[in-house]
């Protein structure tokens, strides 16, 4: 409930500075329009030269650039405002200020910035979700959305903890304020299924940066390609690198008050 | 004057290698769309045996021939100089009796594509035996009328960013003009695939645009894909784009740096 | 006598700081085997601070001031001894504890800059929990003292220096603490703003009772604001007392002002040590120690054409900073 309550004040704050910079507002909303029309051009290119992108339709692969933008907004929206929030606030010392505050502090500082226009990107992401699968004409049970949900929410859950212990590592290494590059680095290779990429980087981009357990594993739920065992797993994946990634930040906090020093 | 570019050059290498760890990264997040787009082709290149008549191997080349063109071409100007205009620093620039914007920002761009480059080679390497590509349509004739045009194009492409820079005069919304720019480069560069797969249309206002000779037509090429009258075609427009690209940096800055002073900025 | 707020005993921090000589080979070498250098910067401090006190925190740069505020407010673990506020430990960051103390730097920025600080105290209320009507309360009890509702509209980048640092201050004062810790306040101020900021301290200590333990370089923030002084150096405690008794303490001297009737300067060297005061160029001074002051006095007005003569206590920086180079 407190919470809630929280957000809804950060949320306000957001809403704030989006209107103090009301003309760079339109203007991002036309250029995230035109990387839009983009995406899909370079679709429908792909998609006049073959009928199929590593056992995929074109309509697979709108649905896959829904669940793409959906991972690529919260790194957008939250992940990159609020890194560049903690650099300055490790450079500048008022970190000090965060931690002091009686609140969860991982919590200030995942949700103290948010770029809230984005947020018609969600819903655009979620269009493009519903149409790609139409034009598929795969058939979807309301067990495969659920467990589309569930491993949409797991992966990026797990791109998140990814982020926290990157950004963590800031307490021991002071000079790696390029943290959070790699993960937008390796972000557009979640554009396409996973299958397309030589063996190299498909092992890269699932179990080093696991952008594809955020993009193309949701989508094989949504299809029904997956097993019990295997949504199971990636869900537990998901909670424990949460699990892991709040104990890292709490040591990162220590280290940061000389407590393990 | 030969002196001045050998001094800005010292300054800017260690400046720039000061930054080398940022520069590793730049490099990561530069590499990672050329290997995807590959990645793509060749994929559908396997399954069909073909793309409108590109082999796998032909993509394989293609791409990885564009990961040097794109890194000589390209630059980080923006980056560099759009600040400095809008906080004004730059008056401290302006009161030298050298250019700054075909200076010292060139020269801190050169020195910066030095290292790249420099990061690049091994990475080239590993990908090469990855990818086991058949280089053996490439001539040295073709590499070496290949480099005119890729210098050419570096300096149409630094002009243009220049200028684009140099709206920051004007606007603070400077960086989302120059992403409408990266967007022109996607669209006529032939960076996402050969510009002979592009739809006709593209293929058409392509060829009249300085875009293809940042990469598609200096690697068609090194690749010895082009004959002789469409290699003199691409060096009259590489010509005359530096021409057009000159005038209009000229044009802007002089009018930028104009209001610059009038404004005390 | 009021409650014990602040306790703190043989509270120590030694920084360990990596030791790198310049080369490549150097850094080689240090990325295997780092070498590292033990900093002292607190060393076995001790104090209690009672309830409602304003405590003078001094020291120069870099004597241990903010680590120990530090070590207080919980940001910093100390490597040796305890402290206790208000009955917490405060290293365990406890939200309690959180709620009901404050740490304001004079060189941070809690406000962010972009959107009036109205919203930003909102999230502070969020952030601390406080109830609309006690929020509103204590918002409406700051502005009164601060005159802070002018401000609160602007973005706070607009606002001056001494505009910011009020509302930095209330924004760290929302809450009620029972305990501040003021880390140069009034750092970068001019005369009048630094005169507000300490008006205002004066008056919210009369009011709530508050305890504040506060560092500054101005030495009139301490004057008008302490009654009693903790000096520490090199991370040692030098003087814990009344400012008062310090002079008498450490720097047991008096300076000596003469207005002689001559222009032409006369040598008062064997009189004692002249030293310069730029505020009165008509005097020339001399400082000589307490107990001699009727000798040198009696001798300067027998021997010398005199028009006027005073007898002063040196400054109180002189007397600090005595301190300090002993």
């Amino acid at each position: 409930m407190h919470t809630l309550k929280l957000l809804s004040a950060f949320f306000k704050v957001n809403v704030q500075m989006a209107l103090a910079y009301r003309a760079d507002t339109v203007v991002n909303i036309l250029l995230n329009l035109m990387w839009l029309g983009w995406e899909l051009l370079s679709l429908n290119i792909i998609f006049s030269n073959t009928t199929s992108l590593g056992g995929w339709g074109i309509g697979e692969l709108i649905a896959l650039l829904g669940v793409f933008r959906l991972v690529n907004t919260m790194m957008i929206a939250l992940i990159w405002p609020n890194t560049e929030k903690f650099n300055q606030s490790i450079r500048d010392g008022s970190m000090d200020y965060t931690i002091l505050q009686p609140a969860n502090s991982m919590f200030l500082v995942t949700f103290s910035r948010m770029t809230i226009w984005r947020i018609w990107d969600l819903v655009l992401a979620i269009v493009l979700i519903v149409v790609g699968i139409n034009i598929s004409g795969d058939t979807t049970t309301s067990l495969n959305i659920l467990t589309f949900i569930l491993l949409t929410v797991s992966g990026a859950i797990i791109i998140y903890s990814l982020w926290i212990v990157l950004i963590s590592l800031t307490f021991w290494f002071t000079k790696f304020d390029n943290n959070v590059t790699i993960l937008q680095a390796l972000l557009d290779a979640g554009r396409y299924p996973a299958t397309v990429y030589p063996v190299w980087l498909r092992i890269i981009v699932t179990f080093v940066i696991p952008i594809a357990v955020a993009t193309t594993v949701p989508l094989q739920a949504l299809r029904g390609d997956l097993d019990a065992v295997r949504i199971l797993m990636f869900i537990a994946i998901g909670i424990a690198s949460f699990l892991v990634a709040s104990r890292v930040w709490k040591a990162g906090l220590k280290r940061y008050s000389g407590a393990s020093s | 004057m030969f002196l001045i570019f050998q001094r800005l050059w010292q300054v800017n290498w260690a400046e720039q290698w000061q930054y080398r760890a940022n520069l590793i990264m730049y490099l990561l997040y530069w590499l990672v769309s050329p290997i995807i787009y590959l990645a793509v082709w060749t994929s559908i290149a396997s399954s069909k045996g073909d793309v409108n008549g590109f082999t796998v191997n032909d993509f394989v080349t293609y791409y990885m021939v564009l990961l040097i063109a794109d890194q000589i071409t390209s630059n980080i100007v923006i980056f560099t100089m759009g600040y400095k205009i809008q906080d004004g620093t730059l008056s401290g620039e302006l009161i030298r009796p050298i250019h700054p914007m075909l200076t010292n920002a060139l020269v801190n761009n050169i020195a910066f594509k030095a290292l790249t480059i420099t990061g690049l080679i091994p990475v080239w390497i590993v990908l090469f035996f990855l990818f086991k590509p058949d280089f053996s349509t490439v001539t040295l004739t073709g590499i070496l009328l290949s480099i005119p045009v890729m210098i050419c194009a570096f300096f149409i492409n630094y002009l243009i960013s220049a200028s684009i820079t140099s709206i920051a005069f004007w606007t603070t919304r400077v960086y989302s003009i120059n992403e409408f720019y990266w967007a022109l480069i996607l669209l006529f560069s032939g960076q996402f695939v050969p510009l002979s797969l592009m739809p006709k249309v593209i293929q058409e206002i392509a060829q009249y645009l300085p875009f293809q000779l940042l990469m598609y037509f200096p690697i068609q090429v090194i690749l010895g894909n082009l004959s002789r009258p469409q290699i003199i075609q691409g060096y009259v427009m590489a010509g005359i784009w530096l021409l057009l690209a000159l005038a209009l940096f000229n044009w802007v800055w002089r009018n930028g740096v104009r209001r610059f002073s009038a404004v005390g900025a | 006598m009021s409650p014990i707020t602040i306790h703190a005993e043989n509270l120590s921090k030694t920084y360990q700081v990596p030791e790198r000589e310049g080369g490549f080979g150097a850094a080689v070498q240090s990325f295997f085997k780092r070498k590292y250098n033990d900093v002292k910067a607190v060393q076995q401090v001790n104090f209690e601070i009672e309830q409602g006190e304003v405590v003078g925190f001094l020291g120069p740069n870099g004597a241990g001031k903010t680590t120990t505020l530090k070590m207080l407010s919980g940001l910093l673990h100390p490597t040796e001894g305890t402290a206790n506020v208000l009955g917490f430990t405060p290293w365990e960051l406890k939200p309690e504890y959180l709620r009901s103390m404050t740490l304001v730097m004079g060189q941070r920025n809690r406000l962010s800059w972009d959107i009036p600080a109205a919203d930003s105290f909102l999230l502070n209320q969020a952030i601390y929990r406080l109830p609309d009507d006690e929020y509103k309360e204590t918002y409406k009890e700051l502005d009164e003292l601060l005159e802070l509702e002018p401000l609160m509209k602007k973005p706070v980048r607009n606002l001056s220096l001494g505009e910011r640092m009020k509302c930095e201050i209330a924004a760290g004062l929302l809450h009620r603490p029972k305990v501040l810790f003021l880390d140069e306040p009034t750092i970068g101020l001019d005369i009048t703003g630094q005169a507000r900021i300490r008006e205002f301290l004066r008056e919210y200590n009369k009011r709530t009772g508050a305890t504040i333990l506060l560092t500054s370089h101005y030495m009139a923030d301490v004057t008008a604001l302490c009654e009693r002084i903790i000096i520490i150096h090199h991370g040692q405690l030098k003087y814990d007392g009344g400012i008062a008794d310090l002079s008498r303490k450490i720097a047991p001297f008096k300076l000596i002002g003469v207005r002689l009737a001559e222009v032409d300067s006369h040598d008062l060297t064997k009189y004692g040590t002249p030293v310069q005061n730029e505020e009165d160029w008509e005097k020339q001074y001399i400082q000589v120690k307490a107990e001699d002051v009727t000798r040198v006095t009696s001798g300067l007005l027998a021997d010398l054409p005199i028009h006027d003569i005073t007898i002063t206590d040196p400054p109180i920086e002189d007397v600090i900073e005595r301190a300090f180079n002993e």
